[in-house]
This record gives structure tokens, sequence and C-alpha cells, in this order.
């Protein structure tokens, strides 16, 4: 008894993370969300991660991909960590583009870090008229500079979305082509 | 080099101390130690300098770092004339981060935070902030503080101290608890007083900085006020606020340098009102902009920026305020290009078709470039249809 309980405390403690390789071909992540992947991903499981599921190729220190699978209005957008004093980001269905992006860019930047827009263009996602854009950020845990892509559609109130970050020299260009090909496979219901 | 550079400086200042009445009459009698030789690494002090010195490269590997060469220096020759015969040693370095900071470390590593430099109104406010860490410096106040720390697992405690960049969130708990001590402050003070007057500042501008941190951190909701790390690492504002006042007034006359302190960071307003926005303390920034309206500093910016926190804070009746900034940025013969695309932006959520074709295109037309191009474009056509 008391062995689990020390058990169940190291886990809440340390925010033990669970890890679990994502099968290749078409993935349902949801009731109305669909993509196709190929390649060894691994998704992460670990408290406070939600609401995005949080997968990785290299390892969740290196890349993220990030996938938004129906946002709810009012739904808040970012993973429940922080000293509490900082600011939270709800979706709204009401909102334009422009203030999607911004609340990806409030969402990415809770850690402090430094986060640049460099594109955002009309793209057609998951079937649905959507957006697309391209970010720059510098990780401040340790100052790494990641290059980052984002897509996205809201479709009967709900946000669909998939984002991409990983530093910029290496990782980045050896995934991007792949990233930008599961988001073509994108199928929203 | 440096000490070139600060003759150079020195000079130049030299016009500015002409109405300046004679020195000793109004000193503080305070006189600097000569400079300092690096000490011998198996001691604790020397210790602690390859400790900064390694801390040193790494933050020079940041990409936080402010690269021009132009701010640097300008600041640099301010650290310069404040230290007067410890220029060489002073090594000033910018970081990129939105929060109210300075520090020093025993090595001669000074770290200016950009969250300061937006927070400033004038040289003379700088120089208070650098020459009180150069006035820590001078009385090695930080080995001392390393000598009451007795234990090893202190070492947080020593980075805590010169608010080493990567550690933001980590670095207010330390160095909340780790502050210097009130009589290191208070000598800090006495000194970067001595040191601002003896440069030709106007002594008096050291106190209206704790002015303006204490109205941020007033408008601040909640537990508010970690926007300022000086907050957390020095003691009482208000008194503070009162014994530099009373400084002041025995160092009479000098100069505030406003004009070129504005100069040297305009360019620079934009990004780091934006890293200062996304902190989303909005209710601080709105004191800070606000301020700077108030006095006129960079009015397009400061309207549009203004704007920005309104929207995104997203009240009852923010967006009107937030309309009425834009409006403000646009007024001129030189309009504020984002301020363009905010009022189209707004106006087409609110249907105001006529409007909001006008100025996404005029936007357009000023910014072809800019990163949303593509998508106003899609917005136009959506109006236009
Ligand atoms: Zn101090």
């Amino acid at each position: 008894m008391r062995g689990l309980l020390l058990a169940v405390l190291a886990l809440s403690v340390f925010g033990c993370a669970s890890v679990k390789k994502v099968e290749s071909g078409t993935n349902r992540l949801g009731e109305r969300f669909t993509i196709s992947i190929e390649g060894a991903w691994n998704q992460l499981d670990f408290p406070g991660v939600k609401p995005a599921q949080v997968w990785t190729m290299e390892g969740v220190t290196v890349d993220e991909f990030l996938i938004f699978n129906g946002i709810r209005d009012g739904e808040v957008m970012n993973s429940k960590s922080g000293n509490g004093k900082q600011q939270d980001f709800v979706f709204r269905k009401s909102m334009p583009t422009e203030e999607i992006v911004s609340l990806f860019e409030g969402v990415l930047s809770r850690d402090n870090a430094v986060f640049k827009l460099i594109k955002i263009e009309p793209y057609p996602f998951g079937g649905k008229k959507g957006f697309r854009f391209e970010y720059e950020r510098i990780r401040k845990t340790d100052n790494v500079q990641l290059r980052g892509v984002g897509f996205g559609a809201v479709d009967g109130g709900d946000l669909f979305a998939l984002l991409y970050h990983a530093p910029r020299l290496t990782f980045f260009p050896r995934h991007q082509a792949r990233v930008e090909a599961i988001a073509a496979t994108a199928v929203i219901r | 080099m440096k000490r070139r550079t600060f003759l150079a400086g020195a000079t130049a200042w030299g016009l500015g101390l002409v109405s300046r009445p004679g020195r000793t009459a109004d000193d503080l009698g305070y006189s600097a130690p000569p400079r300092f030789t690096r000490p011998e690494t198996s001691g604790e002090e020397g210790g602690l300098w390859a400790l900064m010195d390694r801390e040193e490269r790494n933050l020079r590997r940041s990409p936080l770092i402010v690269r021009d060469g132009d701010l640097q220096s300008y600041v640099q020759d301010i650290a310069c004339r404040l230290g007067s015969d410890h220029c060489p040693d002073i090594r000033v370095t910018l970081v990129r981060t939105p929060l109210f900071n300075a520090s020093m470390a025993p090595n001669g590593m000074m770290q200016v935070w950009t969250g300061l430099l937006l927070r400033v109104e004038n040289e003379a406010q700088l120089a208070a902030v650098l020459g009180h860490e150069i006035g820590h410096y001078l009385q090695k106040h930080s080995v001392e503080r390393l000598r009451d720390i007795k234990s090893k697992s202190a070492i947080g405690q020593v980075f805590g101290l010169f608010g080493l960049a990567g550690a933001v969130g980590q670095l207010a708990v330390a160095a909340s608890a780790y502050a210097y001590g009130r009589q290191h402050e208070t000598e800090a003070d006495r000194i970067g007083a001595q040191l601002m007057h003896r440069a030709g500042y106007q002594v008096g501008e050291a106190a209206k900085i704790w002015s303006n941190l204490l109205a941020e951190s007033q408008a601040a909701e909640g537990k508010g006020a970690n926007g300022s790390l000086l907050f957390a690492t020095h003691p009482a504002p208000p008194e503070r606020r009162a014994m530099l006042e009373d400084i002041a007034r025995s160092l009479p006359d000098g100069v505030t340098g406003e004009e070129a302190f504005g100069r040297h960071v305009q360019r620079y307003l934009d990004e780091w009102l934006n890293d200062e926005i996304k902190r989303g303390q909005y209710a601080e920034s709105l004191v800070l902009t606000t301020r700077h309206i108030a006095r006129k500093f960079a009015l397009e910016t400061m309207h549009y920026h203004r704007g920005e926190i309104y929207r995104l804070r997203g009240r009852d009746g923010d967006l009107d305020l937030a309309l009425g900034d834009y409006r403000n940025a646009i007024e001129n013969d030189k309009p504020y290009p984002l301020a363009l695309r905010g009022i189209g932006l707004i106006q087409r959520q609110r249907g105001q078709r006529k409007e909001a074709i006008e100025m996404l295109s005029r936007y357009l037309e000023l910014a072809p470039a800019a990163p949303d191009a593509l998508f106003i474009q899609s917005y136009i056509a959506e109006l236009n249809s």
C-alpha cells in the first residue's frame, strides 16, 4: 500500500511521460479528424499535455508535432503548466483566422519564448477553408532557435490544427516535407 | 580600445558639464577602489569569477543577445562614463527579455535586459540603474554575499544575483529569496547617484524609475509585479524612492539625455513591445504605453501597440479603444502600416465593408512584403465579392 502510494507520488512529481509508437497509415484522431502518416512518430503522454496531442520524431526536447483535434468554443488552448500567473489562451468559434494564429502565438510563447510570424496564407485544410502559417521561435529553456509550420481550419465551430516545430538548422528541413504531406492528407468530417 | 571609447565619450560629454557647479561642494565623497585584478582561481572569489566567465561564454552564444553594435556601444559608453577608471573592465551585454532587470557580475560582465530599455525614459534613468549595479561591483557586494552563503547548495543563489539568461522563470524565485541585503542596496544607490552626478546626469531621474515601476505593479491584477525582477531583488520601492529624492537634492543639475536615448532605442521599439505584450500582463503594458504616449514618445508606435493590447484583452469596449488608438497611429502623413491593418480587420468583423477594404488595401500598399500579404489579399477579395 505504502509502496503504491510512493509510486503514485513519484509519477506525479516527475511528470512521468509515457511514449507510444504511432502506427503508419491512416490515423483517426477523433470522431471528425483523420490524417495519414508515414515514418516513425511517437506519441507522448504526460500530465498537463492536453488539449493538444504531442507527437515527436526525434524526441520531445528536439521536435514537436502538435495536434489540435476539434477544440471547442471556450476551450483553453494551452497546457496547464506554468506558475498560474500566466495568461490562458481561449479559443472562440467567432475568432477570425488572424486571431486564431495569435492564439497559437500566445500558446507557443507561454514559456517566454520569442516568437516571430514569418508567413500566413489561405490554405485548404482537411477539405475546409483554412490557413497555413510559418514561424520562428527561440525556446527559452535552452535558447534553441526553432522553425515551425502550422495548418488549421474551423469547422462547425471546432478548431482543427496541426503544428510542427524543430531546430531550424538540421531537424526542421529534415522533416518539413513529411509534415506538409501529412497536412495534405488531413480530412475533417 | 574600450579605454579610447571612454575618453572620446567623456570629451563629448564635457559639454554637458559646463554649467555644472563645482564638484567638491555637492559630492557625496565616494572614492572608488582601484581597478580589480583577476583573483587566484583557487580562492572563493576566483571561483566566482571562473563561474561567471563560463556563464559569460554561454551568454555570448545566446540568440537572445542584441547584436546590433550601435545600441550596444551606446549603452557600453554610458557604463564606461559611470565606471570611469573601471571602464576597461566593464562588458555590457544587451539581452532580449521583456523584464526590467540589469546586473553586474564580479568579473565585469554586465547584463541589461531590453525590458529595462523599454521602460526608462532617458539616458539619466538608464545611468541610474547602471550606476547602481556598478556600485555593487565596486564594493564587491557579490563576493561578500558569497561569503555569507556557506553551503554548496547556494550556487543557485549566486546565479540569482546576476540574472543569468535562460532561467527567467526560476530566476525570479531565486532572486526574491536571495537578494542583496538592504545595506548593500542603499550603498549601491548612493554610489550610483554619485557616479551619475560625476558623469553629468540629473540624479533626480533615479527616483522617477521607481515611481514608474510602482505605477505598473499597482496596475497589475492578482499577484502582479512579476514584470520587474528588480522588485524581487531590491526592497521597498517607496522607501528607496524617497532616499533617492533626498540624495538628488544634494546633487543638483545635470542632463537627462532624453533625445539621444530615444534616438538609439527607436528602431527596436516594435520588437520590444511585441515581446512585452506577449507576457500577457495587459494591465502593466497599458500603464507603460500610456506613460510613453503622455510624454509624446514614439507616438505612432505606442498608439499602435496600445491598440494591440486593448484588442488582445478584448473586454467590453476594448475594441473601440483599440480602434481609437489605431486611428491615432495613422493620423499623420506617415501612417503606421499595422494600424491600418488593425482598423481593417476590426471593420471587417463589424461588417464595415467599405472602410475594411480601404484600410487593408492601404496596408498592403505600404507593406507589400508583409508576412500576411497573401492572407490579407484573400480578405480583400472576399470583401469585394
Ligand atoms: Zn541592487
